[in-house]
């Protein structure tokens, strides 16, 4: 099939895309080696602690990036040849297997269980499972596209979906949040009507809610994210809002952060974003959130130049998952909504996570690949 | 396979639209924070990262009116804690507990309290803050500071006062100018991380120290001492509670010397003077008690305690008459050794009585039944208004802080036995320098004067900044009535109850007084005198009092000689000449002559060439027969009775 096609015209691949993405990781290591090195000196005695760690696992994965970006992204729903299992089936049980371990024998860190150790590895199961929603969703939505048209065959993809969301909100809302962007969003572009989407909108809304206000944690959320300056708990908040405003227009200049000396806690995880403004100002951080929105718009091209349903529906989810979490992130470093623990992709310290993300990219840019040139 | 469809691309730009929408509005958070909040928040983030460290102030230098340094700084260093710092917190707080002589419960106490900087101790001497320096313990800082430094430790403490850890005046003076005397205390703003850890280099931002304006005194150390000395020795003679002595301009109240003695040492001001401790050795003082000895050893009993003040008090008495016009030197008296006033028999102190004499002889004997009816003369509603006139019911307004009024009974409940006690000094109390005030006034042609220290403001660059000014209050009384004060007065001196005070050559005016202590009949008195110089002209005026003392307890024969002794030492200081009569030459032995030339004669030819002089004591230094060197040299014109060295071969 590849080759037929290869006649009609020469394959695409989105270079502009693969270097936005190394750009924001290699951006990102500088962010982590300003944050980090004063914290890193001071407990561990070595100031190149975490962005070497970083730096290994981002080179690591940009070979993987690239390796991905080479598999031609229909493979994964293809039934393969000697077990006549498709690979994506497969994704879904291994994420369902992985997030049922996780609950049981996942580290505990602040109050909740979200990591799995794999052979020294510290893995996050919901980062794998991120892209299983991406791809898997997809797939049961190209099967059959006119079934969205009505809310039945929405429920229909719910329901799939349903297991491994259950099995992520208990423990991690915000990526359960995610997920459900993710589903929402492909269904939503899958689909030719869209009023019932506004009535689930609301019964989600809802249900978040009920969840947001029932959990004793969480709501306590609410009351840290209305009294930042005074709730005890609202201290790394208000610590990435000094942070925040003390960059002014133009910023400390990079390195020279104050607030990332211990003042904000673990300033290289997510609250990086606050030491970004405070050290490049606020141009810089303007041009950060410049340089997601020209992702995003790779991506957003990617999707509308797929080759098939299903290239499109996974640059759609891609593009949800960037958006949101980055979404997410500033919000939360800006105190505009409640806080919640979600990374800013590419630049966030965690290495683990940067490596699936990686992958995921690798994924968008294997079906960038396939766009074929017409004339 | 299905096509991504045009209706795929509407719905997914729906969601880049929406997508957009929420980075605008971030984009505005942004904005929000880093434009319009930043001030705000940047403010109060630079607070948190922002460390002070104060620079002291150095406190001004108190000279006196020679330009004597009294009291200045020495520099000392204060001994602190960064709580963040400390690595090892055991071993601060045994090293700092021992080097600072602390207990370990005070130090750790500070060690382990969560603070960002916890002072553990100041004014440690430069040995010790070297010594803990060298330690260099983690989390340990050693800060420059200055510690007051009275160079003559005892002189005028209870005038000059001392300061606390602050550096901020505790009595005295210290308070009364210590707006002058503080400096400003400058800051070293710096850069700290959350963990108290000073950043290297991030700028500093400091702000100097404005040093404290010095204060140039009236006070004379040559005068002070010589006061002290003479004060030290009557207590000592008298076994006497305390003496106190104030020497004053009477022409413009610039104070020369006040003296408390026991005075204590400024240098410690905490620790009990040599009197105190014999006196509380081994008793066991709760802190309160230990507090009011404290106190009580501080206090200035010159302005702070009131008293009687006796015969001293007729100067007062024979001045309203004198202006009144009730008497006239030469109005005859008769004393039987009482006055019967009223149902009362008023005694004087001579019993057997004075019998027949004029205004002048009542005023030499200290007569008080002449007094008691010159009182009566004048009348309660003048007499006071004389109390008025002489400064007698207000505080004095010198500047010393804690000064006592004058008590005294209310003119309507004044009767005539009130006022004959009043008239020789009883029944009201006044301060020892309210009565001074009030004798210049006397003395000096009528002027009133605020007693003071203060004279000049100079800035830490010597530059006068600031001339104090004292109210005066001219013609309180008549020029021609102090004129008749003086020359009665002198009388005193020179013929009457005073005349231990007499000093040949100089003209000295004064009034004794013998007050005995509430209650009556304890056999304690305070024994006082009042004197000036020269008696036509005052320049100087001075007041004694002797508090308690054993055996003979008369002011004519105790309190009169401190005076002499002081006028004798201070009147030459101050450049007044004695000029003797005839008389004084001759009963005094005074002159000169010139020396002979003594060289190469023998021990005994000297004795007979030395008969002929009017020479002192005669030294003979070295072994042998024959002078080889003479002192004085030969021709030179000493003082009569001065001795004489001869060194021998």
């Amino acid at each position: 099939m590849e080759q037929g096609k290869k006649t009609k015209g020469r394959n695409y691949y989105d270079y502009s895309l693969l270097f936005l993405i190394i750009f924001l990781v290699c951006f990102g290591l500088v962010m982590i080696y300003s944050t980090s090195s004063y914290n890193a000196a001071k407990y561990y005695n070595d100031p190149t602690k975490f962005v070497r760690r970083q730096g290994i696992l981002g080179v690591a994965g940009i070979i993987v990036m690239i390796v991905v970006s080479k598999i031609d992204y229909r493979l994964y729903i293809k039934k393969m040849p000697i077990i006549h299992v498709r690979p994506i089936t497969l994704l879904y049980i291994f994420c369902l297997i992985l997030q049922t371990a996780v609950l049981f024998l996942g580290e505990e860190t602040g109050g909740s269980q979200r990591w799995i150790g794999i052979g020294g590895i510290k893995l996050q199961p919901s980062e794998i499972t991120k892209i299983c929603v991406v791809l898997f969703v997809s797939y049961i939505v190209q099967l059959a596209p006119k079934r969205l048209d009505n809310f039945f065959g929405f429920i229909r993809v719910v329901v799939f979906v349903g297991p491994l969301l259950a099995l992520v909100v208990k423990e991690n809302f915000s990526t359960a949040l995610i997920i459900l962007c993710i589903m929402v969003a492909i269904c939503f572009v899958a689909s030719r009507k869209k009023g019932y989407f506004i009535v689930s909108g609301i019964v989600f809304v809802a249900l978040g809610a009920l969840l947001v206000f029932g959990v004793s944690y969480r709501s306590e959320r609410i009351d840290v994210w209305r009294n930042v300056e005074t709730h005890p708990k609202g201290y790394q908040i208000l610590q990435g809002l000094y942070a925040i405003a003390s960059g002014g227009l133009f910023g400390k200049g990079l390195g020279q952060s104050m607030q990332k000396l211990g003042f904000i806690p673990e300033a290289h995880n997510d609250m990086i974003f606050s030491v970004i403004c405070e050290e490049l100002g606020m141009f810089g951080a303007i041009a950060v959130i410049m340089l997601f929105l020209l992702l995003l718009w790779r991506l957003f091209v990617v999707a509308i130049n797929a080759p098939d349903l299903y290239g499109g529906l996974i640059a759609t989810g891609v593009l949800t998952h960037i958006a949101v979490q980055v979404l997410i992130n500033v919000s939360v470093v800006t105190n505009s909504i409640p806080s919640t623990g979600i990374p800013l992709p590419f630049i966030s310290y965690g290495g683990t996570s940067l490596l699936v993300l990686l992958a995921e990219m690798g994924i968008v840019l294997s079906v960038s690949n396939q766009i074929q040139h017409e004339r | 396979m299905n096509r991504y469809k045009s209706y795929n691309r509407k719905n997914l730009f729906i969601i880049v639209v929406c997508i957009i929408l929420v980075v605008f509005f971030l984009i505005g958070r942004l904005i929000y924070l880093m434009v319009f909040a930043s001030d705000e928040y940047a403010e109060r983030a630079q607070d948190l990262h922002e460390r002070e460290r104060s620079i002291k102030a150095e406190r001004g230098t108190i000279y006196d009116r020679n330009g004597t340094i009294i009291a200045t700084n020495k520099p000392v260093s204060t001994i602190s804690v960064i709580h963040n710092q400390i690595k090892d917190p055991e071993g601060v707080i045994k090293a700092l507990s021992n080097a600072l002589g602390l207990s370990e419960e005070a130090v750790r106490k500070r060690v382990e309290k969560y603070s960002s900087i916890e002072r553990i101790k100041s004014n440690v001497d430069k040995e010790t803050a070297d010594y803990i320096r060298n330690l260099s313990l983690d989390g340990v800082m050693v800060d420059e500071d200055y510690k007051r430094f009275y160079p003559y430790s005892s002189l005028a403490s209870k005038v000059l006062g001392f300061t606390g850890s602050d550096n901020q005046g505790i009595i005295g003076l210290e308070v009364e100018y210590d707006e002058y005397l503080q400096g400003v205390d400058g800051t070293i703003l710096t850069l700290t991380t959350a963990h108290g850890i000073e950043i290297e280099d991030a700028a500093e931002n400091r702000i100097e120290p404005i040093p404290g304006n010095s204060l140039y005194l009236s006070l004379d150390v040559n005068i002070q001492t010589y006061a002290e000395q003479a004060a030290t020795k009557v207590m000592k003679a008298k076994n006497a509670n305390n003496v106190s002595l104030i020497v004053m301009n009477p022409q413009n109240g610039e104070i020369y010397a006040l003296v408390n003695v026991p005075e204590f040492d400024l240098n410690s001001p905490y620790k009990f003077t040599t009197e105190l401790s014999q006196l509380y050795a081994g008793v066991d003082l709760t802190s309160a008690e230990k507090n009011t000895i404290l106190n009580n050893m501080w206090r200035n009993p010159c302005i702070s305690d009131t008293y009687e003040p006796g015969s001293t008090f007729k100067i007062i008495t024979a001045t309203a008459a004198l202006e009144e016009k009730v008497v006239t030197l030469n109005d005859s008296f008769y004393c039987p050794g009482y006055k019967v006033v009223e149902d009362r028999r008023i005694r004087c102190h001579k019993t057997s009585g004075h019998g027949a004499e004029t205004f002048v002889d009542g005023i030499k004997n200290s007569c008080n039944p002449v007094f008691m009816e010159l009182g009566a003369r004048v009348g309660a509603e003048k007499f006071y208004e004389y109390f008025d006139r002489l400064g007698l019911t207000k505080k004095t307004g010198v500047d010393l802080p804690g000064e006592a009024n004058s008590i005294k009974h209310k003119l309507e409940n004044v009767g005539a036995v009130e006022l004959a006690t009043m008239s020789f000094g009883q029944s009201f109390q006044i301060t020892p320098l309210q009565l001074l005030a009030a004798a210049s006034a006397v003395v000096n042609g009528g002027t009133l004067v605020t007693p003071h220290f203060g004279v000049e403001i100079a800035n830490a660059e010597g530059t006068i900044i600031k001339k104090l000014k004292y109210e005066t209050e001219e013609n309180v009384i008549s020029k021609q009535t102090s004129e008749t004060m003086k020359s009665l007065l002198e009388a005193v001196v020179a013929e009457g109850t005073g005349k231990r005070a007499y000093l040949p050559g100089f003209r000295i005016g004064g009034k004794t007084a013998t007050s005995e202590k509430l209650p009556r009949r304890s056999g304690k008195y305070i024994s006082s005198f009042i004197g000036f110089a020269p008696a036509n002209d005052p320049q100087v005026i001075a007041i004694v009092l002797i508090d308690e003392p054993q055996g003979i307890y008369y002011g004519g024969t105790i309190a009169a000689p401190v005076i002499k002794e002081v006028f004798d030492n201070i009147l030459p200081y101050l450049g007044i000449e004695p000029v003797y009569s005839e008389k004084e030459i001759i009963e005094n032995d005074i002159g000169t002559y010139e020396i002979p030339d003594l060289v190469n004669m023998s021990e005994e030819e000297v004795k007979k060439v030395l008969e002929a002089y009017p020479v002192g004591e005669v030294y003979y230094s070295g072994e042998g027969d024959t002078v080889v060197e003479q002192f004085p040299l030969p021709g030179e014109v000493v003082e009569r009775n001065s001795g004489l060295i001869l060194y021998l071969e």
